[in-house]
């Protein structure tokens, strides 16, 4: 009798064991991180006249500028030491941006739906770029020891707006404003961008997809 | 008995005599007389792994109630301990998580169980606090210093064991809800059933608080909100007079609110099956297999993509065989082999890592006379993924001498390097890499104690002092060959304390229970002090409550004090020369609570948190997370009392 029961217990148990993975359960109630597989960097998608373009960079470095150029649909990434290429119109850093002597008007819409030729658009404060000395941080690894490394750079405040990163506490807190903005382009065109996401599928940070819509007209 | 639930438990807080008042009736003497038989009478397991009289263990256990439970309110584990113990603080690490500090130990050197069973999953060296709510949770035995010798790795400071209401009753339903500042919502129902061979209990809880900033800056300027869901349901089966079966389904998930763009989400699944059969009066097995995963998920609010990024599963079998020799010496001796998985973030490529432990334990409960117990106990555990095994051993007794009960003990403590700490691999934001150790030696403490309590009446005091010699503890230090930081074991560490300990309660319905507790840490001269353990803290809990046929109330003031503590906190993570001398402020938290029994089986309650309105000037990440003072109302409706005579 309780070599029976025993016996019993044992083969349901080891059942029990067999049954369930010993590398857990339910992964399908999870996502697959498509994204995060994703290798092709840049201009990802074509605009149409319908939607708007999409723009990939993986802008985790600390010590590179991504240069995207709206007009070729061309984009490089430079080591902050390197020269700029000859040809650019925004360049992204982190989540920092600076323009090729454009400017920068944060419009109240979160889309570019009826943006186009909307009356008061061009009479909107474009920022210009500014020089900056503590702004782009290059080197993250001394933070602990109370300082950090900057390049000095130009700046776009009003377009690095698109993600507030609020440092007073650890880790950030990071705040998109999901904002579209109207880069005013050094040849006087214009470009309508829109961050979309500043993380890759797997959520890392420092992956930025920016939604653009070049030409734009106002 | 059901009907006494609300004064029974109350009155089981502290000693009472039934001899003290000779105006009372017979009535109420008859209860309190029950209460204290039940004081009495209360049956611990956590210290010995089989049931045995609190007031016969040389094992030191302080048992909170359901009563304590239901008077304190408290949601989840960390709010309880802290309001009824001295000695614990909870506070922030980084990201908000959830810290302990239990008498100079941390979260990793603290064993949390449910039922026994250990928990998956960790977040900076703490398990998921949320998951352990307090919904049909009939008590909780603390066993402080180590216990090795039963629990194996982990044991090193102590065990907390939530142990789930035993349902006796043929049927019960209880609902509850809660509603409090920053529309902190708590929904709460658990229904049960025995039917012949059959029994059921399910438990399911729910629990929402919104985010809100913080009064002044500090460390953390905004409070995360989230919400929880707790399913546990539990099934017995009472085979033979002999054999009972017991099965265990459980589902835990929370959702926190700490990013716009992202949701951090916590998921655990558990399950189990345990055989109890009683071979004979001298004899009986238990036999177990318990399940439990643990994941962590980002959830991408603009994609509404769900991933996970880490998975604890940890799969046991354990067995254990009590024998009594003489009907009063018990030999206890099992085993337990578990497999761990992790699969994580932080390790190369978020890959994975499992091992396999294996234990073997005995433990001989002596008995001499009814006034003389001894406790000996080893365990031997081995480690596969670092071929390391680890003995541990327990002695401890207890002498009965007039109305004092003396104890005294020594256990053995260790804390086996986890996965975590052995294959790290994390980049820590662009400014440091986090390295693991596969080389770590096992952390181990030596834990001495001596304890003497009076019982007399309804007085009940006791006063005791501990010991902790803590070698090679893991944390992580500057590596300049890696550039980076690297788990690493650390030199002695001596940490020793009082504390003290008095309960009074009149017969009338007064009730007063104080605790004290002050904690050193040692340092060699010339060494920093880097311990952020406060030295005096206190808790404090004045009570007053009546019952009438159709109306009872219970009135608590509970107090904590927190002495404030001073430490040498390095300024670098590169080197340890530099030094900043901090001091955390001291302050006091009270609350005030009144429960009503208002008709048959509904209770409300009504309580002010934070009384005197402490705000903290700056939010360090031990300062209490409060704006000031708050007010909550909750009901709780036992449904089977409206059918009850």
């Amino acid at each position: 009798m309780i070599k029976n029961l025993a016996k019993k217990t044992v083969v349901a148990l080891m059942t029990g064991i067999v049954l369930s993975s010993c590398n857990g359960l339910f992964s399908n109630i999870y996502d697959e991180p498509a994204e995060s597989t994703v290798s092709d960097y840049g201009f990802v998608q074509k605009p149409t006249d319908s939607t708007p373009g999409r723009v990939y960079i993986d802008a985790t470095d600390y010590r590179r500028w991504t240069y995207i150029d709206f007009h070729t649909m061309t984009f490089d990434t430079l080591d902050v030491d390197d020269p700029e290429p000859k040809n650019w119109d925004i360049a992204i850093h982190r989540y920092d941006a600076k323009t090729n002597g454009g400017a920068v008007l944060e419009t109240g819409a979160s889309g570019f739906a009826g943006l186009e030729n909307m009356p008061g658009l061009a009479q909107g404060e474009f920022v210009a770029d500014e020089w900056t000395t503590e702004t782009i941080v290059t080197d993250m690894s001394t933070m602990m020891d109370g300082y950090l490394s900057y390049q000095e750079s130009y700046y776009n405040r009003e377009l690095s707006k698109w993600l507030n990163v609020d440092k007073s506490t650890m880790p950030p807190i990071y705040t998109p404003s999901n904002k579209v903005y109207i880069v005013r382009l050094a040849d006087g065109t214009h470009v309508a961008l829109r961050l979309v996401s500043f993380m890759n599928g797997m959520a890392v940070k420092g992956y930025m997809t920016i939604e653009y819509k070049y030409p734009f007209n106002i | 008995m059901v009907a006494k639930s609300f004064i029974l438990p109350a009155l089981a807080l502290s000693s009472i005599s039934a001899m003290a008042q000779s105006t009372m009736t017979d009535a109420k003497l008859d209860s309190i007389e029950k209460a204290w038989s039940r004081e009495l009478n209360t049956v611990v397991v956590t210290g010995t792994r089989t049931p045995k009289l609190l007031k016969d263990s040389p094992i030191l256990t302080r048992v909170i109630s359901a009563s304590d439970i239901r008077m304190a309110d408290a949601t989840n584990i960390s709010d309880l301990l802290q309001t009824e113990l001295p000695g614990i603080e909870f506070t922030y690490s980084m990201n908000q998580q959830v810290n302990l500090n239990m008498q100079g130990f941390g979260g990793n050197s603290v064993l949390f169980l449910v039922d026994g069973e250990r928990l998956a999953g960790e977040t900076l060296d703490n398990v998921d606090y949320n998951r352990l709510n307090l919904e049909n949770v009939g008590k909780i035995e603390i066993v402080k210093g180590g216990a090795s010798s039963l629990y194996g790795s982990n044991a090193v400071g102590g065990v907390v064991n939530i142990i789930s209401r035993d349902e006796t009753e043929p049927w019960r339903l209880n609902i509850n809800g809660r509603y409090g500042a920053h529309n902190e919502q708590r929904y709460g129902a658990t229904g049960s059933f025995n039917v012949g061979k059959f029994g059921s209990s399910t438990t399911l809880q729910y629990y929402s608080i919104d985010s809100y900033d913080m009064k002044n800056s500090g460390d953390y300027s905004r409070f995360y909100g989230g919400h929880n869901w707790n399913l546990k349901e539990r099934l017995t089966f009472r085979a033979t007079d002999n054999l009972k079966l017991i099965g265990r389904l459980g589902y835990y998930y929370r959702q926190r609110n700490s990013q716009v763009a992202t949701r951090d989400r916590y998921r655990d699944f558990s399950a189990g099956l345990r055989g109890l059969y009683t071979i004979s009066d001298k004899n009986n097995l238990e036999l177990s297999y318990g399940f439990d995963q643990y994941d962590k998920s980002d959830f991408m609010v603009d994609t509404r993509s769900d991933v996970r990024k880490y998975s604890n599963v940890q799969n046991t079998v354990r067995g254990i065989y009590n024998h009594t020799f003489f009907d009063k010496h018990i030999l206890t001796v099992g085993g337990d082999i578990m497999r761990d998985y992790l699969q994580s973030y932080q390790f190369t490529d978020n890959g994975h890592r499992s091992q396999v432990t294996a234990d073997g334990f005995a433990q001989f409960d002596m008995n001499f006379t009814s006034r003389f117990n001894v406790i000996a106990g080893a365990r031997y555990d081995y480690f596969s993924e670092a071929s390391m095994g680890h003995a541990s051993a327990r002695l401890s007794t207890m002498y009965k001498l007039w109305r004092l009960n003396l104890r005294g003990s020594y256990s053995g403590g260790f804390r086996a390097p986890t996965l975590k700490e052995m294959y790290m691999d994390f980049d820590m934001a662009g400014i440091f890499m986090i390295y693991g150790n596969p080389d770590l030696k096992p952390e181990t403490s030596h834990n001495f104690q001596l304890s003497a309590e009076y019982m007399h009446r309804n007085l009940n005091f006791n006063v005791g002092g501990f010991c902790n010699l803590v070698d090679n503890r893991i944390t992580t230090g500057w590596s300049q060959a890696l550039q980076g930081q690297v788990y690493t074991n650390i030199s002695r560490v001596n940490i020793a304390g009082l504390d003290a300990n008095v309960s009074w309660r009149h017969a009338l319905g007064f009730g007063v229970r104080a605790s004290y507790m002050y904690t050193h840490e040692h340092v060699r001269k010339g060494e920093p002090y880097t311990s952020s353990t406060r030295p005096h803290t206190a808790t404090v809990r004045l009570d007053y409550g009546r019952e009438w046929r159709n109306y009872g109330f219970k009135l608590s003031l509970s107090g904590r004090v927190l002495s404030s503590v001073t430490v040498d906190e390095y300024t670098s993570v590169s080197n340890y020369e530099d030094i900043e001398r901090v001091t955390y402020p001291a302050y006091t938290m009270w609350r005030l609570n009144l429960t009503q029994n208002v008709w048959k089986g509904i209770n409300v309650t009504l309580a002010v948190d934070n009384l005197f309105n402490y705000v903290p000037k700056y939010y360090y990440s031990n300062s209490p997370t409060t704006n000031g003072t708050t007010v909550s109302a909750g009901v709780s409706v036992d449904i089977e009392r409206f059918f009850s005579r």
